[in-house]
């Protein structure tokens, strides 16, 4: 009975969060009739299961709720504002009963029988005006109860489960991609099994699937969080006496349920904002010109591994000069510091600590809490929040937030010979301390680094974990780190490793009182790690808290570039010579790729990726190489679909870009030119490299079928259960020999040192060979280890004459 | 009453320790270092794909003599007792576990002026074949580790 009563209540709650939308749309267009029968399938079946479950007061409101909306579906009255104003209110009711039976408090009965008969009431009221005749049959009601019960939709079957369990299967899931890794390792030092590692291959691709599923299991659609924001703009707009027009967008996206919980707050507090201080009365939206109703849009969109949620309206902005005058008021910042400060930094200063900017305090937003707690919120998940305000025009505020709690980015550091981890969010750029903008210098123990004309202070890591500074070839990197309500700091470590999606567990209390950890982490080879919190470390080198402002001074020329709308923009040395800028938001990383990776395939260069084909920008050959070594330095490039390996000759720095091109001359890759310290440089279109990075996607167009692959012993479980999938997630087509398809010309023959008779083929069709042994067994032998994917595909990729359908 | 009792040696103390605390013994391997926090903070070490915070309680006990305790941890090799407290899960180091008995007695009162370091730790005293243990709560090195921290 308990666990009856417990999930009719949950059932309960989750119905009302859901209807609660659906209650305002019907407002907005009565003669919806889906809406209403939902809504009326959800009173009958909170009154079937009250009933069961002798429930009476349950039974009494949502009886009444029904009887209403039974008569709006016979015609009889219309679901006016009143109406649907009394079904919200019973719909709180029993939310606020459900509330009761979770916590065992009593709720006043009689406020039941108020609820009620001001609902009797508006429908009196309405149908007097209608003019609508009684003739409320209870047989009438009786078919159409029957009726809705008919057309229950056919919903996906769902079972509740406690989240415990789900984090014990995730647990359980960690623990199988660890013994698996083991197992790999063990694997690879003995001789190669072909049926081992084939139970292999299959059992690890089992546990990725696995882990793909029950990682959904913690997803939950946006629509969550969008739930109570209809209900909440219906209800803030008529308090106030506002029109406003809601758009929901993207409730599709999904995004971790802890994430979904953390959001919630925040987003509740922008949108009551919007509405409150952002959106004006109709009378003055009139005045300037606008529409009556006031447009408000909530939208969710996945980027990466972020999630985008974006509130707009388009009401009167913030006013720049109340907040800065709010400001001034409260002593945080002088006079003379606000006149420094570009227009972008003034509605920045919205997220000061205690700030409302409300003349009066309403009983809506003024509650004290601020923007500031807002942007708090935000960070503390790894997120970041930005405004975009145009006065008179309106608001948008973007809130940018991993898409997961507990696996985030991550870079890998090392210092004192131990390794760290940090996220990826909290560091804005890393640079080498042998790179020419940058200049250190030490004042009284204290480490002042000067980068591009804008000063930090700077902590050796070593220092604050007391571990000696080990000896070590090459330049040290500096990272530029944001803390959470302090200032950007330069963090000196001894260098960064790797880039790595890591999973993220609290560490013990031992550990975090240390004050400079954020938790730790597991990677994939096993070793423990620490997650450092750069606001801590702030803390524990006792960094100087300068306000902000204050040293805009000595950044007055980029916070300036900023305002006026520049990018960052990584410059660097084309292979023929040129000296570019490229938009660095485009470049994934700079890698350096061994020259044996690139070839070209059907006129088109490439270059293989761990197994993947990527286009690449050109050819490259010897000379391109880095002097003493057979790589060559290339910019992965990448948007969400396309990615596009550009060769270079050097990457040279990183600057601010004007966005305003200094001469336009648009050919092929080049947008323009720009000067950059006083010297032109071509500024690379954007749209024409990534529209590079696309070709792809037109080769099936072509005709060009892919390269098809002949494998010459189709009985080999080596070649079927390796080979063969490989192949064909590298986008090769793959073939048996001695199938009905015999090898055409352009295809590819692969054979196994051992095989027997190869297939019948043309007799130039080119064959790679594979080899068992990792080395080969002479100077003529020019066969491929069957293991080594990169060679494998480039020399398929290379030989056919065909393309990848990648 | 009948308790299952694990009997290791801290520091060259006997102790025994109740089963009910005790999740597993391992044998630890490479350990990674915590930076910045006291000795007895041995490091971090994984258990498959827990992470466990390792407590070199010889360390903590003898923290007063000054007895460095972090060098026998590092050579590896070492036991640790696994267990789970406040939703993390620790490795107490210990010099060697010796045996798991069942003790019908109940743990007797201390007798004798013990060594001051052992005064927060033992609760009492039971014997096993002939030989007395300190009857000690893992859960009490913790407390005494964050006490450590605060002070």
């Amino acid at each position: 009975m308990e666990e009856l009563l417990s999930d009719f209540v949950a059932e309960t709650q989750e119905g009302l969060e859901a209807l609660a939308n659906i209650v305002v749309a019907l407002e907005a267009d009565p003669s919806d009739r889906e809406r209403l029968d939902e809504l009326f399938r959800f009173f009958h079946t909170v009154k079937g299961s009250s009933g069961f479950l002798n429930l009476p007061r349950f039974e009494k409101l949502s009886h009444a709720a029904e009887d209403v909306l039974s008569k709006v579906r016979a015609g009889e009255s219309v679901p006016d504002a009143a109406i649907i104003s009394a079904v919200l209110a019973i719909m709180d009711r029993i939310a606020e009963l459900c509330a009761a039976i979770e916590s065992g408090d009593t709720l006043d009965r009689k406020d039941d029988e108020v609820i009620i008969a001001a609902l009797r009431e508006c429908v009196a009221q309405s149908r007097g005006e209608d003019g609508a005749s009684g003739g409320e049959g209870e047989g009438g009601t009786a078919v159409e109860r029957e009726d809705a019960q008919a057309r229950l939709p056919g919903a996906a079957r769902t079972i509740r489960l406690p989240l415990m369990l789900i984090d014990q299967l995730m647990n359980g899931v960690s623990d199988m991609v660890l013994a698996r890794n083991e197992l790999s390792r063990k694997l690879r030092v003995t001789e190669p099994e072909p049926e081992l590692e084939a139970a292999f291959e299959r059992l690890s691709s089992c546990i990725a699937d696995m882990r793909d599923t029950i990682s959904k299991t913690r997803m939950q659609r946006v629509d969550r969080l969008f739930m109570a924001i209809p209900r909440m703009v219906r209800d803030l707009s008529r308090e106030l006496g506002k029109k406003i027009e809601l758009v929901l967008e993207g409730g599709d996206v999904e995004m971790d349920r802890e994430m979904v919980e953390a959001v919630l707050d925040p987003l509740t507090h922008i949108v009551r904002n919007s509405i409150d201080h952002g959106i004006e009365m109709p009378a003055e939206r009139r005045a300037a010109g606008k529409s009556e109703a006031g447009h408000l849009r909530v939208s969710a969109h996945q980027s990466g591994s972020q999630i985008v949620i974006e509130v707009a309206d388009d009401g009167r902005g913030i006013n720049t000069e109340a907040v800065v005058n709010k400001v001034i008021a409260a002593g945080i910042i002088s006079q003379q510091e606000v006149a420094q400060l570009s227009e972008q930094a003034k509605v920045d200063l919205i997220f000061t600590p205690g700030l409302s900017t409300a003349s009066q305090v309403t009983a809506i937003s003024g509650r004290g809490v601020g923007m500031d707690i807002v942007r708090a919120n935000i960070e503390r998940i790894g997120g970041v929040i930005a405004l975009t305000s145009e006065p008179g025009r309106g608001l948008t505020i973007t809130m940018r937030v991993p898409l997961t709690l507990t696996i985030i980015p991550g870079l890998i550091l090392n210092a004192g010979g131990i390794n760290f981890a940090i996220p990826r969010s909290a560091v804005i750029e890393i640079l080498h301390d042998n790179n020419p903008t940058v200049s250190v210098s030490r004042l009284g123990g204290g480490l002042t680094a000067t980068i591009r004309s804008s000063r930090y202070s700077m902590i050796e890591l070593e220092d604050v974990i007391g571990m000696p500074m080990l000896e070590r070839q090459g330049p040290r990197s500096l990272m530029l780190v944001r803390s959470t309500g302090g200032n950007p700091y330069i963090l000196s470590v001894a260098s960064v490793e790797n880039h790595e999606e890591l999973v993220i567990r609290p560490a013990a209390p031992m550990v975090m009182a240390a004050g400079i950890y954020a938790g730790m982490t597991l990677p994939d080879n096993g070793q423990p790690m620490l997650l450092l919190d750069a606001g801590g470390i702030a803390q524990v080198a006792q960094l100087p808290l300068i306000v902000e402002t204050a040293d805009a001074f000595g950044s007055q020329g980029r916070e300036d570039a900023v305002a006026d709308g520049s990018y960052a923009g990584l410059r660097y040395i084309e292979l023929s010579g040129e000296e570019r800028v490229v938009r660095l938001s485009l470049v994934e990383r700079v890698e350096d790729i061994p020259l044996s990776q690139f070839g070209v395939s059907a006129g088109r260069p490439y270059v293989t990726l761990g197994g993947r084909i990527v286009n690449s920008s050109q050819a490259v050959g010897e000379s391109d190489c880095q002097p003493g070594t057979r790589e060559v330095t290339c910019l992965r490039i990448r948007d969400d679909l396309h990615e596009l390996c550009y060769p270079i000759r050097m990457v040279l720095d990183i600057e601010d870009v004007s966005a305003e091109l200094d001469m336009s001359a648009r050919h092929g890759l080049v947008a323009g030119l720009v000067l950059l310290n006083g010297r032109q440089v071509e500024v690379v279109d954007s749209m024409a490299l990534l529209a590079l990075a696309g070709e792809a996607e037109v080769r099936p167009d072509c005709g060009v079928r892919p390269t098809r692959c002949v494998i010459g012993d189709a009985n080999d479980p080596w070649n079927r259960e390796i080979l063969a999938p490989l192949l064909r997630q590298a986008g090769f087509e793959v073939i048996w020999g001695g199938e009905e398809a015999h090898a055409e010309r352009g295809d590819v023959l692969l054979l196994t040192a051992d095989d027997g008779d190869p297939p019948e083929t043309p007799a130039d069709a080119p064959i790679v060979r594979l080899r068992r042994a990792s080395q080969p067994g002479g100077p003529e032998d020019d066969s491929i280890y069957r293991y080594d994917q990169d060679a494998l595909i480039g020399a398929i990729a290379a030989l056919g004459n065909g393309t990848v359908a990648a | 009453m009948n308790r299952l009792y694990l009997f290791a040696h801290i520091g060259g103390t006997a102790v025994a320790i109740s089963t009910n605390e005790v999740d597993a013994v391992v044998r630890l391997n490479e350990l990674s270092v915590v930076p910045g926090v006291p000795s007895h903070v041995a490091g971090l070490a994984a258990l498959r794909s827990r992470v466990l915070t390792i407590i070199d309680a010889a360390a903590l006990v003898n923290a007063q003599q000054d007895k460095p305790g972090g060098a026998l941890v590092r050579d590896g090799g070492s036991h640790a007792i696994v267990c789970e407290i406040g939703g993390h899960g620790y490795g107490i180091v210990v010099d060697r576990v010796d045996d798991i008995q069942t003790v019908d007695s109940t743990p007797l009162p201390i007798c004798g002026r013990i060594d001051p370091a052992w005064q927060p730790y033992a609760q009492g005293v039971i014997e096993s074949e002939g030989r007395p243990y300190f009857v000690v709560s893992l859960s009490s090195f913790l407390d005494s580790c964050l006490n450590a921290q605060a002070a």
